[in-house]
């Protein structure tokens, strides 16, 4: 558990030492891929907890949903249909879902 | 705590995109927030600086006023130049425009007062012999502009729309006679149904000049010894 940990902060360091700025335009096409990817990394963390981790899944599920997520509010953009929300609704569903399973199975193996 | 032997590294690999996903965005967005104050200030430093243009304009035109008054700048002299206002029998004339409508085909601006109509008007009050002259409120000076400024009109770089009120101070008779004359002024304003009503006055009041006095390009020229 500790390596996850050390990527995560080494990418905060990186994240806000390089100079990476997103466009405004595109804020929030960053934002819904961020939700995506904390989604993906929560499911990982509760397929892990569950003995079901598989790496190729998981590297998979993780950028596929990120761009797809991405791509799709991008497009929403160009057909003005507000997908934005459609992706924040549907990403905070399942990391709340996934936070309650880790949690439940926290307590259960105490 | 969780174990997690095999799937250690791509998680780590995962934690790291999201880690920079999110120090990106949080940055993004602070700069986002700091920007429109930022903007803010610049906004509000331009407009401080063009005020304070301004008061040292005025404040230059007021130290010229006072010390003229300590020279003793001629009372006839400030008249003459618009810096008094006056008070004297004249006419109060009140231009509006026409409430015929124009019929189609034919050109609605023949039908609104302009520029030139009241220049036509004003000339022929100074021919009359008018002492002083004013439009809504505007002094009539040297410098005074009366020009189409879009649907409204520009006097000393002051707009306003119609109906306009010219007011004159001086001979009462000879400014009314000027613009009823046959085939004047009134006479063919009237052609196109432009409201024009005339009306004598004994105590017209116009104001004094109210904008700047600096001159900018034109300085005294040394006097000349002998007219040529």
């Amino acid at each position: 558990m500790i390596l996850p940990l050390l990527g995560l902060l080494a990418g905060l360091a990186l994240g806000f030492l390089a100079p990476v700025t997103v466009p405004v335009a595109y804020a929030h096409l960053c934002s819904v891929a961020l939700l995506a990817a904390l989604d993906a990394v929560f499911g990982g963390v509760r397929a892990a907890a569950d003995g079901k981790f598989d790496d190729r899944v998981f590297l998979s599920g993780f950028f596929s949903n990120a761009l797809m997520a991405a791509l799709l509010v991008f497009l929403g953009d160009r057909l003005g249909i507000d997908l934005y929300f459609v992706a924040l609704f549907a990403f905070g569903l399942r990391i709340f879902k996934n936070l309650a399973r880790l949690r439940r199975h926290l307590l259960q193996r105490r | 705590m969780i174990e997690l032997r095999k799937g250690s590294w791509s998680l780590a690999f995962a934690t790291l995109t999201l880690g920079f996903l999110l120090a990106v965005q949080l940055r993004t967005t602070a700069d986002t927030r700091a920007s429109v104050p930022m903007q803010r200030a610049e906004d509000l430093s331009t407009r401080l600086t063009e005020t304070e243009k301004e008061r040292d304009q005025l404040k230059q035109e007021l130290a010229a006023l006072k010390s003229g008054g300590e020279t003793g700048a001629d009372e006839e002299v400030r008249m003459r130049a618009g810096l008094t206002p006056l008070v004297g029998p004249g006419v109060i004339v009140r231009l509006d425009d026409s409430s015929r409508k124009a019929r189609a085909g034919e050109d609605p601006n023949l039908y609104l007062i302009h520029d030139d109509d009241l220049l036509k008007v004003i000339n022929e009050l100074r021919a009359a012999g008018a002492e002083a002259l004013s439009i809504n409120g505007q002094r009539l000076t040297g410098t005074s502009e009366i020009r189409c400024a879009g649907p409204t009109l520009s006097v000393n770089n002051v707009r306003s729309a119609p109906p306009f009120e010219v007011r004159a101070i001086g001979d009462t008779a000879a400014l009314v006679q000027a613009l009823k004359m046959r085939g004047g002024v009134a006479d063919t304003l009237k052609v196109w149904g432009i409201e024009l009503d005339i009306r004598e006055a004994q105590d017209v009041e116009i104001p004094a000049y109210k904008g700047s006095l600096t001159y900018t390009y034109a300085q005294a020229a040394p006097a000349e010894e002998a007219a040529p």
